[in-house]
């Protein structure tokens, strides 16, 4: 009992998460300048914003709903701290059981409700059609990322990441036999995480600030740390299930191995959203049904056939 | 060779349209004629036909010093080279003809010469303010006798 | 799909410069526009017939602040041609490299606006930073970045020393590599390219009607440039080509900007082997004589129109300016029916805004 609550506080739960968090969010920044040829912040500036944004006036529109404006971002960070407890984190996953793949899934999908939610809510007009373009968004890269995620399920033949780790173990990282996979998989966390060039919801020229415009304060704050939760919950999922080789016999190779995998996915993440403009929501239609979608069907029909 | 295409213009303007056509040569760089205010449209509408589409730089509206009572209205025009048409209407009654339906990039152009001078364009179906506030409430501001000089 | 009206402006993330628009879509459809100006407007006109000539140079310099150079160059050409005097051909000289200068810094400054329009805020950053190097030569030249206080009736204030001319000489050197990275990137980037290409096309018969002139014209094949066609000194002396291109889309509009200032870079070489030693400025009287004059020449935007008549006393009987972003504005709502929401920012850069000439 005591262990349980230490593992939702601690390791792998809040604190665990929010540090983590923080640290992307500098990494994110700090590339980025670098690709842009600039300095970038220094290291505590996550956490020096979060504090700030706290002390801000909390002001929403005359008529928006405030109780609930106020759930949706609580609402988005306790199902994504929630989905990252059951990843296992460098091999060590207190609370794994069959299935939790697919809970995980369900849990990173209720911020994109939450955040269309928070659009239509605010009834300003950029926040409406922020909105509407995030769930326009939603349906373009959700299929393919599903489909590229059960690759894995399907050649370990287990739905418990637990299981699929075990499998990575016996087999070698699943990068090798399904790249396809991977590379589908990054394409829907970048569109799943609303990140340059998939940002069309919040894209600033266009919709000032999406279904954020109107939200300020500590529901702000919130929100942001919502989105670096769930970063940082994609990229431990994304490692797990392509890279997830760690549960070596020497726990702290395990660990340095980990770090140093998450380090990379997060600079990929980083150089794509410095090199690349954002595309136009059919655009993105287009690409997501024309070729995401029968490239991650080939992916499945290939793991089928070498699993047969 | 552009006084020739002038001249030729000339020829035109009282051949087809019987209107008189002088020239004023007050302005370098350019060559103006000087034609009655009721007829601007017309002069335009056969120059656009003619050379099949020209280029409206501006219209320019003034009040000379020596005819406190009229308001002057050049249009601009640019053929290779500088040409521009001179009309001028009294203060009293400010009218013209908008050529807005000949050469649409006048809009703003009109527009402008409206809210300054209270030139009102015949043939437009509303002149909204172009760059004076809404509530602009103290005259045409370019109009000497109508606003105190600062 | 009920249709609503967004208002851009007067303050936006994509407008530098107040502006109103009403924007009618409906879903993801544009459908109209309309346009509201007059939020940066001072009466320039009004104020230069209240301030002698020598006071309305600095009163012009601060009509806009990307392109000021070249509205004192053509208010002093037409003050001199007023006044009848000869400006020594070192000081026509030394304009015309100011102006290029300006053109460089005017189009890299459009092409980072751009790019951040469309989400590649790496290019951003890339071209304001070597938009620097322009200005720094503006600043070792003039003391000044974006007001220079370079001109002055009867010439310039400032000359060109050997050092100055080497400095000059590097750093245009620097800026043409530069370039060739930009000039890759745009022609090579598969986003920037899906974002712009047939995006809003602008037929050659609607330029026309519509008066546009500049950058906007010359992607859609109108091939007018006042420096080629209207040559205010020393432009009739140095030899460049005008940058046309047929589409008339977005991408077309970016790509004659982006060579233009290749071909700014090459007339600044020109104009640093060409100068000639004299003076760079003469005495001139403080009435001006009666007479009018117009003046056209070409600024970053397009053609820039100046007229000013003279009583013959020390002021300004009528200043009338028409600035290049006038003339495309009108053609910003025509050019706003049947886009997509997504493509509002690249229509409005394409349009290189610069409000506060058009108000003035």
């Amino acid at each position: 009992m005591i262990e349980g609550l230490l593992n939702l506080l601690f390791f792998p739960g809040m604190a665990f998460q929010v540090i983590c968090a923080l640290s992307f969010e500098w990494l994110d920044r700090k590339l980025l300048a670098l690709f842009q040829r600039r300095v970038g912040p220094p290291w505590y500036q996550p956490l020096a914003d979060m504090i700030k944004l706290f002390s801000k006036e909390d002001l929403l529109p005359k008529g928006v709903n405030d109780r609930v404006a106020g759930l949706l971002p609580i609402v988005s960070l306790a199902s994504v701290l929630t989905a990252g407890l059951y990843i296992p984190v460098a091999g060590f996953s207190p609370s794994a059981f069959e299935g939790d793949l697919i809970v995980i899934l369900f849990l990173m999908s209720v911020p994109t409700l939450a955040y269309y939610l928070a659009g239509i809510l605010s009834i300003g007009i950029y926040s409406v059609l922020g909105g509407g373009r995030s769930l326009l968004q939603y349906f373009s890269y959700e299929v393919p990322f599903l489909i590229a995620l059960s690759g894995p399920a399907i050649m370990a033949g287990s739905w418990s990441i637990e299981g699929i780790i075990r499998s990575q173990y016996l087999l070698g990282p699943f990068i090798i036999y399904q790249p396809l996979g991977f590379i589908l998989a990054i394409v829907g966390l970048i569109g799943k995480l609303k990140r340059d060039p998939l940002d069309i919801p919040s894209a600033s020229s266009e919709v000032v600030g999406g279904s954020l415009t109107e939200y300020t304060g500590t529901k702000l704050a919130l929100w942001h740390l919502a989105m670096n939760v769930q970063a940082v919950v994609g990229i431990f999922l994304l490692i797990n299930l392509f890279l997830g080789w760690t549960k070596l016999a020497n726990p702290i190779v395990a660990v340095i191995v980990f770090v140093f995998e998450c380090l990379i996915l997060a600079a990929v993440l980083s150089a794509t959203s410095a090199v690349f403009a954002r595309l136009r929501i059919d655009q993105l239609a287009g690409m997501g049904w024309r070729i995401l979608v029968p490239l991650a069907l080939a992916q499945l029909a290939m793991i089928i056939l070498m699993g047969v | 060779m552009d006084e020739m295409m002038v001249e030729t213009l000339c020829l035109k303007l009282e051949s087809q349209l019987d209107c008189a056509c002088e020239y004023y040569t007050g302005i370098q760089n350019d060559t103006t004629l000087v034609i009655p205010p009721d007829r601007i449209a017309d002069v335009i509408m056969l120059l656009d036909e003619d050379m099949n589409g020209i280029h409206l730089s501006t219209i320019t509206a003034q009040q000379r010093e020596n005819h406190p009572d009229e308001i002057e209205v050049m249009y601009h025009f640019y053929l290779k080279f500088g040409f521009s048409l001179l009309t001028s209407i009294p203060c009293k009654d400010p009218k013209l003809p908008s050529i807005v339906s000949i050469i649409p990039g006048a809009d703003f152009y009109e527009r402008e010469v409206a809210e300054m001078f209270g030139v009102e364009f015949i043939g437009r179906s509303e002149t909204p303010r172009l760059l004076l506030p809404e509530d602009w409430d103290q005259g045409p501001p370019f109009v000497k006798n109508e606003v105190k000089d600062g | 799909m009920a249709k609503i009206s967004i208002p851009i402006g007067p303050q936006h993330p994509l407008l530098k410069e107040p502006l109103s628009m009403k924007v009618d879509i409906s879903g993801e459809k544009v459908y109209g526009a309309s346009l509201r100006l007059g939020y940066v407007h001072r009466g320039i006109e009004r104020l230069a017939q209240q301030r002698n000539y020598v006071q309305n140079v600095h009163l012009i310099e601060r009509i806009c602040g990307i392109c000021s150079h070249i509205h004192t160059t053509t208010y002093c050409h037409a003050v001199e041609s007023l006044l009848k005097i000869e400006v020594p051909l070192r000081a026509h000289y030394l304009r015309a490299l100011m102006c290029e200068l300006e053109r460089i810094h005017s189009h890299l400054l459009w092409l980072g606006i751009l790019a951040k329009h469309v989400g590649l805020e790496t290019i951003f950053m890339y071209t304001w930073h070597d938009r620097e190097l322009a200005l720094d030569i503006m600043e070792e030249i003039t003391g000044g970045r974006v007001l220079h206080a370079a001109n002055q009736i009867g010439g310039v204030r400032f000359d060109l020393d050997k050092d100055h001319i080497a400095m000059i000489h590097r750093t245009v050197d620097k800026l043409h590599n530069k370039l060739d990275r930009l000039l890759d990137v745009i022609e090579n980037e598969p986003t920037l390219i899906a974002r712009t290409r047939g995006v809003a096309p602008v037929s050659t018969e609607l330029i026309k009607k519509y008066c546009v002139v500049g950058p906007v014209a010359r992607a859609s094949n109108v091939d007018v440039d006042m420096r080629r066609d209207n040559p205010l000194p020393p432009y009739d002396q140095l030899s460049f080509s005008v940058v046309t291109f047929q589409e008339g889309d977005a991408l077309a509009r970016t790509r004659v900007r982006a060579y233009e200032i290749r071909e700014s870079i090459y007339l600044c070489e020109q104009i640093l082997e060409d100068i000639p030693d004299g003076p760079v400025s003469t005495r001139v009287p403080r009435k001006v004589p009666e007479g009018e004059v117009i003046i056209r020449s070409e600024a970053p935007r397009g053609e820039l129109f100046y007229y000013v008549r003279s009583d013959g006393t020390d002021k300004p009987a009528r200043l009338k300016i028409r600035t290049p972003t006038l003339a495309a504005l009108c053609l910003l709502p025509v050019q706003m029916s049947e886009i997509q929401v997504a493509d509002i920012p690249v229509v409005l850069a394409g349009v290189d805004l610069c409000v506060a000439c058009a108000d003035r």
